[in-house]
This record gives C-alpha cells, sequence and structure tokens, in this order.
C-alpha cells in the first residue's frame, strides 16, 4: 500500500509539473534535464508528458559523478568545453517545454575538489544559448525537485526520504485536494501583491538586518511579478515549483552596502555558509564566508558582469516553504522561504517591452537569501519617503 | 568492489578502446550501468580524453515512447543525435556497456514497434563509421543481477562478476600487459592461418559435417582492429577467436549448434542447420527454431553465411563453462559461424561498393548477423586447401598449427 501510495504521489507530482510548472503543450517535444539519480521522477515526467499531447520527451540524463571525474582530471579546455551536439540540443528546445529536475543527491561529491575549477566547470555557450531563449521567452519551462535519501541527509541528518517527500508535498501543494486549482489562486493572490508593489512606483529598496545594511536602485520600466510566466507565444507557465516569491531585476548601477546571507547556499556541489559581501557602485567587491568563498569568488570571475545583482525578490511568513521551517540545502526551495538576492543576470520578463541599461547581462545567476524575522524592508519613494514592506516576516503592504 | 571496477574500466579504456590524448570519447550505457559509466569517466580523463560524454539510455523512457510515439517518429533520428553521431564519427572513441538488466522489460509490447523503435539514420551512420574504421571502439559488459538469474537461476551477481572477471582477464596482476599477450597470440594465429592460405574450414563432429568455402583474398582477423589512422584497438571484450569471411555461395553440409543461443528473448536449443549451395535449406531445434525461421525470412540474404570464427580451449570464456545467454560471452566460449552479414575486416579494397558489387565478390550483405556456436572438443576443424589437402586445425579443443 505504501509503495502505490508512493508512486500515485509521484503521478501527480509530475503531472503538477507537466500541466502546471510547463505547461506542456500538445504536439510539442518536451526536454527533460535530469540527475541520474532521479530516473523515477523523469520517468514520471514522461508518462505525464506524454498523456499531454507531447510528441517526444527528450532525457538527458547528467552524472555528477561523471563531472566530477573531469574537473579532477580534465585539462583546463576541458573545464568550459562544449560539443556541438549540445548547442544543437539546446537550440531546438525554442518553441517547446522543458523540465528541469533538481534535488542533489550528493550535496558535498564536489567539496573535497579545487573550487576555482568547480566553478570554471561551465559550459558557457549552452549558458549563453539558454540566456538568449529567456531573454525572448521561447520555452515553457520549469524546475522541480525530487527527494532523495542524499538530500534527506542533508537536510534532516539521516536518509529518511518520506519526511522530506512530505515538506516537498506540502511545499508545492500536492496535499490539496486539487492540487492544479489550489495553483491558480495561489499565483493569483502572488499576481495581486505584485500589481500592487509596482503602482507605488518605488526609487530603491533599503534592507537592514543583521549584518545588512543595503540599499539598492529600482528600475523604473521593470515590474514586480510573480512566477507566473508567458511567452512571447503565449503559453502561461510557472518556472519554479515550490514560489513564493514576487521580485524584479533591480538597476544594476545602484546598490552600496553590506549583505550578510541568513541561510545556507547549495552552490554548484558545495555549501556555503555565513556569506558576506561587501557591494560598491552596484558591485560585489568583496567575498567572505564561513565555508566556500572560493566557489563564489569563482562564479563571480566566470565574466565581468557577474558581480552585479540581477534579482530582488520578497517573500513573507505566510510562505508555504518558510513555514515547514526546514532548510533545504536547495535553492528552488529555500529562496522561497524568505527574501533574496541574486546576482548575475537580471530577469528580462519583467520589463515592458525592450529591457534598458540597468539589467544585467551576465552567464551566471545566483540566488542567496537574506531573509527572515531580524530583516526589515524598506521602500523608498522618488521623493525620499520610506514604505515599510516587510516586519518581522509579515506583509506591511495591502494584498 | 570499487577497485575491480576500476582495473575493469582502465582496460575497457586502454585496451578495448584505446583511448587516445585529445579524444572525446562517446559511452553509451544504461542508467543501470553507472557504477561502470562512472569508472570509465575517470579512465578516460586520466587517459588524456578532451571529454568524456555519457549518454545514459533508460529502456523505461524506452518503453513510453514506444507506447506513445506516432508510428512514422519511431525511427526518427534527431538532429542533436544525429550531430553526436557525427561528431563520433569524426575521430571520436566509442564505449559501448551491454548487459541488460531487465530483458524482459519490453516483452509485452507490439514488436513491430520495438524493433522499429531506434533513430535509423544515426544508427547507419555509426555502423558505417564503425566499418569504415574511422573510430576505436569497444563493447564490454556490466553484470547485473537480471544477467546472473537468466544465467545461474539465481541473483547471484557476485559469481557472475568472477566470471566476467576471469573472461576478461581482469585477475591478471597486470591485465593490460595479460591483453597484450593475449592479442598478440590471437594475431600470429591469423598469420599462420593466412600463410596456410586454406580454400574452406571443415568442422566434423556429432550432427556435424561442414564446409564452409572462404573468400579468396580474405586475411584472417582477430586480437584487435586498427583504425585508419592506425590506433589499434579491441572491439569486444572478451575476444578469443580468429574470424574470416565466407564466400556466401560455398557452404555445404549440415551443422549442430553446441550451445544455447539467445535471439532477441527467445532460447534456441539444438539448432540444426543444412547448408547446400551456400543457402540454409533447413532449420531444425529442440526448441525456439521459429525465432531463427523468422530471422532468416527478413531478407533473402539472411540465409548464407557472413562470418566463420575460431576458438580453442584456451579461451577464458570457455573456462568457465557458463553460458551468458550474451552473444558478446558466448561467442567467445567456442567455434561459431554467423547467418547474415559479413565480417570484412580481412577484406581490401571495398570501400565504397554497392551492396550488390560485394555480393558478386562473394561478400555477403543482410541486416542481420546472428553468431552460433558450433565448437567444441567433439568437433575436429580442418583447413583444406585448394588443391584438396586437409590439414588439422583443432583437435579435443587444442590449436593444432
Amino acid at each position: 500500500m505504501a509503495a502505490l501510495k508512493a508512486e500515485k504521489r509521484l503521478a501527480r507530482y509530475a503531472e503538477l509539473a507537466v500541466r502546471v510548472g510547463a505547461n506542456v503543450q500538445r504536439g510539442q517535444t518536451v526536454f527533460v534535464l535530469s540527475q541520474i539519480d532521479h530516473a523515477p521522477l523523469a520517468r514520471a515526467i514522461a508518462r505525464a508528458a506524454y498523456e499531454a499531447g507531447a510528441t517526444y520527451v527528450d532525457v538527458s540524463y547528467r552524472d555528477q559523478h561523471v563531472r566530477k571525474a573531469m574537473i579532477e582530471l580534465g585539462s583546463d579546455e576541458t573545464l568550459t568545453y562544449t560539443p556541438d551536439w549540445l548547442k544543437t540540443l539546446f537550440h531546438a528546445m525554442a518553441g517547446n517545454a522543458l523540465i528541469a529536475t533538481m534535488g542533489d543527491p550528493e550535496p558535498d561529491l564536489l567539496a573535497e575538489l579545487d573550487g576555482q575549477r568547480v566553478g570554471k566547470a561551465q559550459m558557457k555557450a549552452l549558458s549563453e544559448i539558454a540566456r538568449t531563449q529567456m531573454t525572448e521567452r521561447l520555452i515553457n519551462w520549469t524546475g522541480v525537485a525530487y527527494p532523495n535519501a542524499g538530500w534527506a541527509t542533508q537536510v534532516f541528518g539521516e536518509p529518511d526520504v518520506e519526511r522530506l517527500w512530505e515538506a516537498v508535498a506540502f511545499c508545492t501543494r500536492l496535499d490539496e485536494a486539487d492540487p492544479v486549482e489550489a495553483w491558480r489562486e495561489h499565483m493569483a493572490r502572488l499576481e495581486s501583491r505584485a500589481a500592487k508593489l509596482t503602482a507605488l512606483g518605488l526609487d530603491s529598496l533599503h534592507y537592514r538586518g543583521p549584518g545588512t545594511d543595503f540599499t539598492v536602485g529600482l528600475l523604473e520600466n521593470a515590474r514586480w511579478m510573480s512566477a507566473l510566466f508567458h511567452t512571447a507565444s503565449g503559453i502561461e507557465y510557472v518556472p519554479n515549483m515550490p514560489t513564493e516569491e514576487i521580485f524584479t531585476t533591480p538597476d544594476s548601477r545602484r546598490a552600496e552596502g553590506t549583505i550578510r546571507s541568513s541561510r545556507p547556499l547549495a552552490l554548484m556541489g558545495d555549501v556555503i555558509e555565513g556569506l558576506q559581501l561587501t557591494v560598491q557602485d552596484g558591485k560585489i567587491v568583496d567575498v567572505q564566508a564561513d565555508k566556500g568563498a572560493d566557489v563564489v569568488r569563482g562564479q563571480l570571475a566566470n565574466d565581468d558582469r557577474a558581480a552585479y545583482f540581477g534579482e530582488l525578490a520578497l517573500v513573507d511568513g505566510t510562505s508555504r516553504v518558510g513555514k515547514t521551517e526546514i532548510t533545504f540545502f536547495d535553492t528552488l526551495f529555500d529562496e522561497n522561504a524568505t527574501c533574496h538576492i541574486a546576482y548575475g543576470f537580471g530577469i528580462p520578463e519583467v520589463f515592458d517591452g525592450e529591457p534598458g541599461e540597468g539589467m544585467n547581462v551576465s552567464n551566471v545567476h545566483t540566488d542567496f537569501m537574506v531573509g527572515g524575522p531580524e530583516l526589515e524592508v524598506d521602500g523608498v519613494t522618488k521623493d525620499g519617503k520610506s514604505v515599510p514592506i516587510l516586519r518581522e516576516d509579515a506583509w506591511q503592504l495591502p494584498e | 568492489m570499487t577497485q575491480r571496477i576500476d582495473a575493469y574500466a582502465e582496460l575497457i579504456v586502454r585496451v578495448g578502446a584505446n583511448v587516445q590524448p585529445g579524444q572525446t570519447v562517446y559511452v553509451s550505457a544504461l542508467v543501470e550501468h553507472a557504477p561502470l559509466a562512472r569508472a570509465i569517466g575517470r579512465a578516460g580523463y586520466a587517459a588524456g580524453a578532451r571529454l568524456v560524454d555519457v549518454r545514459y539510455v533508460d529502456n523505461h523512457l524506452r518503453r513510453l515512447f514506444i507506447e506513445n510515439a506516432a508510428e512514422a517518429d519511431l525511427s526518427q533520428t534527431t538532429p542533436w543525435q544525429m550531430a553526436r553521431t557525427e561528431a563520433l564519427a569524426d575521430g571520436g572513441a566509442l564505449i559501448m556497456i551491454a548487459g541488460d538488466p531487465e530483458p524482459e522489460l519490453l516483452a509485452d509490447l507490439d514488436q513491430a514497434r520495438v524493433g522499429k523503435a531506434r533513430p535509423l539514420d544515426a544508427a547507419k551512420r555509426q555502423l558505417r563509421a564503425q566499418n569504415e574504421r574511422a573510430v576505436n571502439w569497444t563493447i564490454a559488459a556490466f553484470p547485473t543481477a537480471g544477467q546472473a538469474q537468466q544465467v545461474f537461476g539465481e541473483p547471484d551477481l557476485e559469481r557472475l562478476w568472477e566470471a566476467v572477471a576471469h573472461s576478461v582477464r581482469l585477475n591478471e596482476p597486470d591485465p593490460v600487459t595479460a591483453w597484450r599477450e593475449h592479442s598478440a597470440r590471437l594475431r600470429a594465429r591469423c598469420q599462420q592461418l593466412d600463410a596456410a592460405a586454406f580454400d574452406a574450414i571443415k568442422f566434423t563432429g556429432p550432427g556435424s559435417d561442414l564446409t564452409v568455402g572462404l573468400l579468396g583474398g580474405s586475411r584472417w582477423s582477430g586480437g584487435g582492429v586498427t583504425t585508419v589512422g592506425g590506433i589499434q584497438h579491441v572491439a569486444n571484450l572478451p575476444t578469443e577467436e580468429v574470424y574470416n569471411c565466407p564466400d556466401w555461395r560455398r557452404t555445404e553440409g549440415i551443422v549442430r549448434a553446441t550451445r544455447p543461443l539467445s535471439l532477441g528473448g527467445t532460447i534456441v536449443r539444438d539448432l540444426e542447420l543444412r547448408f547446400a549451395g551456400g543457402e540454409c535449406v533447413e532449420v531444425k531445434a529442440s526448441s525456439g527454431a521459429d525465432a531463427v525461421r523468422g530471422q532468416m525470412a527478413v531478407d533473402e540474404f539472411t540465409t548464407r553465411l557472413g562470418e566463420v570464427a575460431l576458438v580453442d580451449g584456451e579461451s577464458r570464456v570457455g573456462q568457465t563453462g557458463i553460458t551468458f545467454f550474451d552473444t558478446l560471452f558466448d561467442e567467445n566460449a567456442t567455434c561459431h559461424i554467423a547467418y547474415g552479414s559479413a565480417v570484412t575486416y580481412g577484406i581490401d579494397g571495398i570501400d565504397g561498393l554497392s551492396p550488390e558489387e560485394l555480393r558478386e565478390r562473394g561478400i555477403n550483405v543482410s541486416s542481420v548477423h546472428t553468431d552460433f556456436m558450433i565448437g567444441g572438443p567433439e568437433v575436429a576443424v580442418d583447413g583444406v586447401t585448394a588443391d584438396g589437402q586437409t590439414v588439422p586445425i583443432l583437435r579435443e579443443d587444442v590449436w593444432q598449427l
């Protein structure tokens, strides 16, 4: 019985990813990017996608162990080398659906390796293709996580996969009688919150908390929005499941102060703890951390705009992810527990028309968490007035 | 365990594919083969590979595809599959991991759709690259519990691993050197046979009296293949055979298989074939005869021979006494012949010839190639010279030349 229940849950989860997340359309090819350890979810997604009318489901399995061998033993040239066929694969995603599965089965696998090499090991050519497709809004895509023993051990100190599954099911509203309908209502509420914040026409945000005193400029032509996206051809999709945030792309030229992250950050097989950034003239000029600072430094060296900001996101205490009080060590979840900021590329979807000069352009995008009950967030209007947005994790504006 | 897998991967990379510094190594593996694929990743990078590109195939996804895809899409090659295959054909190294953990997974599906469901253009392109000796490639097996169940009647994976390790010489202190010596011995045998310039090979034993006419000018092969670029590789791990191309018009007599044959999910036992004028005119078996008859009906040249291979009692595979139900192993246990398409490694000057032109020269062309075992201690093997003299090659499984 337990096995049957688990199988049903997996099928419902896959259906949510296909119907609400990527919102797969009849006749589309569905690309799935998965760790090999996610095979059960990849298979369930394939089944749901064919049921939704996909003509072909192409699953690319990745293997962190082969990647580890590459970083450990490969030449410098190998670290960034991109075979042409992978570029062909990525180009083929335009006009089609993409589902990426997350949930690191061995979060510390790369920890013993040279952090600089780990940071450098990136197929930049693929990131560039993906960035263009995002900017032109050519793909209906989503990311969903697969609970597994390695991840559960990192979260709970023991491989309690069932407990992790229950938390994931709660966060993604799988416990609702009709999860698809529950997601419609949830997204409508976030949309309304975003619209009201946009209407205030704020000039900047001010973050205050332990180790944090940070001011960042907002862009006049950038909206606040929820993760309810539309492709250029009009397909509505939800790129992250769960999602609890409303977000915007900041002015990458205007940021000052210090930021201390409030939760651990899982990044490229490593876990960064106690991240502390110093920002001048929009740029991260100093990186400190209790653990893993080199991985962040390596990533910031990736290109000359990596050290500028690309996203601001606000999350309050009603977040289902936040309510679990679990640190998932996975950005997909943790960024939805609380407020976060990302360095790297800006999100083009927030602009009406062409993004202006203020939007950052880079090949990296890393979210890290800054929120929590001790963080105060204020909006600052053009005439210098402060408007409280978050106090003790409670939303201060009308919804 | 890890040590054994690492040694196996090392053998596959250094001896099997013989990966050269700067090459991209294309690995095809099932998701269940991950432990070996990962070890190959390490061994590949240690050998200086530019990239080890592991493509995992998932038979469960294949099943969903066969169940759901439109008929016209079943044999389609995607642009990225083709791009990858073209890159492989352009100087890549290829490692294929065999060993099906769930041999019955597709058994209840429409078999016509199962047969059709493969990227045809990519498969043809890869086969052409292999035949033109453009890539250094190898096939090696990953032991699985499913195969152990089939072989031993119980999922005794450790026992299967030991048999595989013995067969591929992993139990030698230095397997790579052991393989060099082994390959050299097989190549020396090929030279002996080429020097003898036999016109035909004759098999005589219980239920067998078969003469296989050889193709004039075709050399014996074994112990490895050399690419046009000069990279020596061993296409099958294990390999114990020396083999040649028969003339498809010149097989006469009767032959009885000495081991069961696993044919696409069917086990064929006590197979007996009668040949006249090169053609198989009668198929008998105590079980599974229809599977062979079905295969021979695929095209008119499937009834003709494409390979004759000699294996003696020193074969490590033969020594295990195990039927692996996997041709990669079983064909190396003892002498075998194959009906269907010819092996052409020993023939010069045939690049670019059409199937008709190849057949005119006595080289069989078919979309099938099925090896079955006909050797053993009771089977005498002789070479027949052009002037009709017979020269013993094998007696009681011992090499006579």
